[in-house]
């Protein structure tokens, strides 16, 4: 039985995640005390790059829960061994949701549907006032409510059923879990695609794209799994990670990797293939910003880097199979998810390529309070359920199938 | 007997565990040129005979690296140097549009190289095995599991060999005529 | 490798390597061919040979015997085209995506689902053949040679460029970048249908439970359930974005499905592909053969009428009013349509009869005994 195996008090996070929480708290309230102070004299360039950074860090915390749920209906070892790294990314959705009340008073400042009454073009403001029903901050703020609820709903549940299985009798919850994560799934992709509407792409109210939504829903599983990837293999210098993480695992962890890299860049060109042959005006403005003026750079950087390079690289068996290689290239993707969203969101402010200090020092601030609050969350639980019925499957020292 | 050449000794398993620990301990003692057959794949069954690596994967990336570079040329001669028409105003050249018929050739160059060079390295097709002289063999597609040592293998000795493999306490052992 | 400690059992237990293969093989080497195989082939063959009738009189006459005019110029033929290539993709989604997945399941059902694809395929490769008016051309449509192997990527590849031939061009309808994922959702989301629909006979008349068992019908079903979901996902953020875009003739496209001449098939639609496939929440009818092979069939219906829709309406009346006009099948079409259909059952019956439709050696590695401890 799994609980003789292990004892819940030897799953525990090692004692250094508490030092790096502390460290992580240090950094955040010094770089956010900077950050707010640059802000009351810049607050345009602010709360622009404090968009960015908020949806990057809130795709980190959604991916986490979307994968959980995934994992929950499908079963399988490579879910169970990174179950309790995600929930904790997961358990930062209340953070997340304080983190967004920031963006109501900054949204006069980002989005030009705010004030349809500045608005020199006449197309644009006939549009707007026929959209006003959806596009007002009203709305914006309704919806974001709705959104939210949901998001910390499903994070509370699974976090409910899931420390049941820390202590005695050991049971099985998955039937609970699956009856959660079907509907859960289906509400994160709703939420998600208007959440992607509302904040970012209707930056430019005037363009629209159906893919658009699920190109961010893509990212934030992405960023979800290559964040899972990175803290696993920090707690693998350590004790019990560094005895549960089996190279099958990480073997896993790389093709879902390799998966997640390849359906963005299939999103991501569909979207550019279809309105680069379709050219028509109110389409194609959306590309020709982000290819001129500089733009064009990340645009060819995002190709290269967040899709070649390590689709390449992870064609390779061996390099999937060693977190100590893998490790490297799910923290250069993270960066590129950062750059991703930087180039969707930014090429709006901006027709030249410009990086403001904002996009560089909110994104670092923001993610040190993140990382102390998920550090904070990583050490309150064992990192696997011992009395869940299938925590044997990584808790069994280490056998072999047949294929 | 003494006069045929022998090809190998070959002892019979019926359970895919026994096979897997037979020739684990059979490579540790030194036999490197062994082989094993099993009515399904067992991936432990190939590290213990000490296989490794392959180089289908390589045959592969050639093959789509070949593939995603001929049928972009296809389309930029056609497109541009044989037969150019204005379509729709975009450039003759129009890259965008080559990268579904680049990514398809890519896959498709790639997955005949994976086939064929799949069989090319297992030597198929192979119109004669010694192996098949031994009847219960026929079994191997069913529910049985075989593991011979090559006769040109240089701690092959009959004798000794066949007291080696007994030890394993197989369901039979035969000398494969070749 | 199967890593989960199995909840329901994916093969009925009380089986060994030798009986796994016996029974399979024996469905094809020892048991005579039934009456009943005889009936259905017979009655598929002759609907294969209506198709070659409607073939023949199709090449001396000219595309001009379907209903096919202007502004409509794609009917039937790219509609089944759709739809056949699109029950092809089961297939894939078993080879590949449950693969990764690690789901073992997808054993049982893989050989059977592939030769489905393989057929699937083969019908509507003779579409746009026919469709050319110069079908003695129509070598120029074939650079490729085909392998087995080869076709999983190529497949999943191949909707999403079926859905670019559409959405590149301009045309409100076809003219969305949600296309190529939506395409490849409602593809595997057909795909399983006809997977159920052929796999609950079978298990049934060849007595296969214990291979395709309960377990293998509520994935199944689960299955569709989920990509379902994913095509309404796409209708709503189509129409959403309808409204939203402010392009008055994709706001006018959504008027027209709802209100225009063809209203009464989108609604029909909606209730086939989103409205009675929400009944798979219940477990008893995700397990319930009778239920599960109507509810396949229903999909089925919905996911032609999708494409019917997608192609029809949206050509039927688009930018200029002067241009509009109606489509109206002729008994061509349909002898077309309902003839590959009959082509597709007569291979699925000869695949039934000389080889063994579930993959036996896969088969093997899923019995306990299979498995190597250490």
């Amino acid at each position: 039985m799994s609980a003789l195996l292990w004892k819940p008090e030897d799953l525990l996070a090692p004692p250094i995640v508490k030092v790096y929480q502390r460290r992580f708290l240090i950094a955040g309230v010094v770089a956010s005390v900077i950050v707010i102070i640059g802000g009351f004299f810049q607050p345009r360039v602010f709360f622009r790059g404090y968009l960015i950074s908020f949806m990057d860090w809130l795709g980190v915390a959604l991916g986490s829960m979307v994968i959980l749920m995934l994992r929950h209906l499908t079963k399988g070892g490579w879910g169970m061994i990174i179950r309790r790294i995600q929930g904790a990314a997961m358990r930062t959705i209340p953070l997340m949701t304080v983190f967004f009340i920031p963006l109501i008073f900054g949204a006069r400042y980002l989005y030009i549907w705010t004030q349809p009454d500045k608005v020199s073009d006449p197309h644009l403001r006939k549009h707007l006032e026929e959209v006003s029903s959806y596009l007002s901050l009203k709305g914006f703020v309704l919806r974001a409510l709705v959104y939210f609820a949901i998001w910390n709903l499903l994070s509370y549940l699974l976090t409910k059923w899931s420390k049941e299985q820390d202590t005695p009798p050991v049971r099985d919850n998955s039937q609970r879990f699956k009856v959660l994560s079907g509907p859960g799934i289906i509400l994160y992709g709703f939420t998600i695609s208007f959440a992607a509407i509302d904040w970012v792409m209707s930056l430019d109210p005037s363009w629209f794209s159906t893919i658009y939504p699920l190109i961010i829903l893509i990212g934030e599983v992405l960023s979800a799994f290559c964040f899972a990837i990175v803290v696993e293999r920090v707690l693998f210098n350590y004790r019990p990670m560094s005895e549960l993480l089996k190279p099958e695992y990480v073997h896993d962890h790389g093709k879902f990797m390799l998966t997640f890299i390849m359906v963005w860049a299939y999103f991501s060109f569909s979207q550019w293939l279809i309105i680069w042959a379709g050219d028509l005006p109110e389409e194609i403005s959306f590309y020709l910003r982000r290819i001129n003026g500089g733009w064009g750079w990340v645009a060819i950087a995002l190709v290269l880097f967040h899709f070649a390079m390590p689709f390449i690289l992870l064609l390779s068996r061996p390099f999937k199979r060693d977190i100590t290689r893998l490790v490297w290239l799910a923290v250069w993707m993270l960066f590129m998810r950062y750059v991703d969203l930087f180039w969707l969101a930014e090429a709006n402010f901006s027709e030249t390529f410009t990086v403001t200090w904002a996009d560089i020092a909110v994104p670092i601030a923001m993610g040190c309070l993140w990382l102390a609050y998920f550090c904070r969350n990583l050490s309150s639980m064992p990192l696997v359920p011992a009395y869940d019925s299938f925590a044997s499957e990584v808790l069994e020292p280490a056998h072999e199938h047949s294929v | 007997m003494k006069h045929t050449p022998v090809y190998g000794l070959m002892a019979e398993f019926d359970n895919p565990e026994a096979v897997v620990h037979a020739a684990r301990k059979t490579y540790e003692a030194g036999y490197k040129k062994i082989d094993a057959y099993s009515p399904f794949p067992i991936e432990a069954l190939s590290e213990a005979i000490g296989f490794h690596y392959n180089f289908v994967p390589l045959v592969v990336l050639i093959g789509g690296i070949l593939g995603g570079l001929s049928g972009f040329a296809l389309q930029y001669w056609i497109h541009v140097i044989n037969y150019p028409v204005v379509v729709g105003g975009r450039p003759l050249n129009s890259w965008p549009a080559f990268i579904v018929v680049t990514f398809e050739m890519t896959i498709l160059f790639a997955g005949i190289s994976a086939v064929f060079g799949m069989l090319a390295l297992n030597g198929l097709p192979m119109p004669y095995h010694p192996v098949f002289n031994v009847p219960r063999f026929a079994l191997a597609s069913k529910d049985r599991f075989f593991l011979i040592v090559f006769s040109s293998d240089p701690r092959y000795n009959a004798l000794e060999t066949r007291r080696f493999l007994e030890s394993f306490s197989p369901r039979s052992i035969s000398e494969v005529p070749s | 490798m199967d890593e989960q400690p199995t909840p329901a059992p994916v093969i009925e237990p009380g089986y060994t390597f030798g009986t796994v293969t016996d029974k399979i093989s024996s469905i094809v080497l020892t048991r005579p061919t039934s009456n009943g195989w005889f009936l259905g082939f017979g009655v598929a063959f002759l609907v294969t040979m209506g198709l070659l009738y409607a073939i023949g009189y199709l090449f001396l006459k000219g595309v001009g015997i379907w209903g096919v005019n202007i502004p409509v110029g794609w009917g039937f033929a790219i509609v089944n085209f759709v739809w056949w290539i699109g029950i092809g993709h089961a297939g894939t989604l078993i080879s590949a995506i449950l693969l990764l997945l690690r789901q073992s399941w997808r054993n049982s059902i893989n050989r059977f689902a592939e030769a489905m694809t393989l057929f699937a395929v083969a019908c509507a490769g003779m579409f746009p053949v026919l469709h050319l008016g110069r079908p003695w051309l129509a070598y120029w449509l074939f650079p490729y040679p085909n392998t087995m192997n080869v076709w999983p990527p190529l497949v999943l590849s191949v909707h999403t460029v079926v859905s670019f031939d559409f959405a590149i061009g301009q045309v409100p309808g076809w003219h969305t970048t949600i296309f190529p994922p939506y395409f490849v959702a409602g593809a595997i989301y057909s795909g399983f249908a006809m997977v159920l629909m052929l796999a609950i006979p079978i298990r049934k008349f060849y007595g296969l439970e214990d291979f395709i068992t309960e377990r293998h019908l509520n994935n199944s079903a689960k299955v569709m359930l989920a990509t379902g979901l994913i095509v309404a996902y796409g209708y709503g953020i189509e129409a959403f974005m309808g409204w939203y875009g402010g392009n008055r003739y994709d706001a006018f496209l959504l008027w027209n499905r709802l209100h225009g001449p063809y209203s009464f098939f989108y609604y029909m639609l909606l209730l086939c592909n989103i409205g009675i496939p929400q009944v798979l929440w219940i477990k008893r009818l995700r397990t319930s053969p009778f239920w599960l092979f109507l509810i396949s069939g229903v999909v089925l219906v919905g996911m032609w009428l999708e494409r019917f829709i997608i192609v029809v309406v949206s050509l039927q009346r688009d930018f200029l009013t002067s241009s509009w006009g109606m489509y109206y099948p002729t008994r061509w079409d349909w002898m077309t349509f309902i003839g590959t259909i009959g082509f597709f059952l007569a291979c699925m019956f000869l695949f039934l009869r000389v080889l063994p439709m579930i993959s036996i050696f896969e088969m093997r590695t899923l019995l306990p005994e299979a498995e190597v401890k250490e």
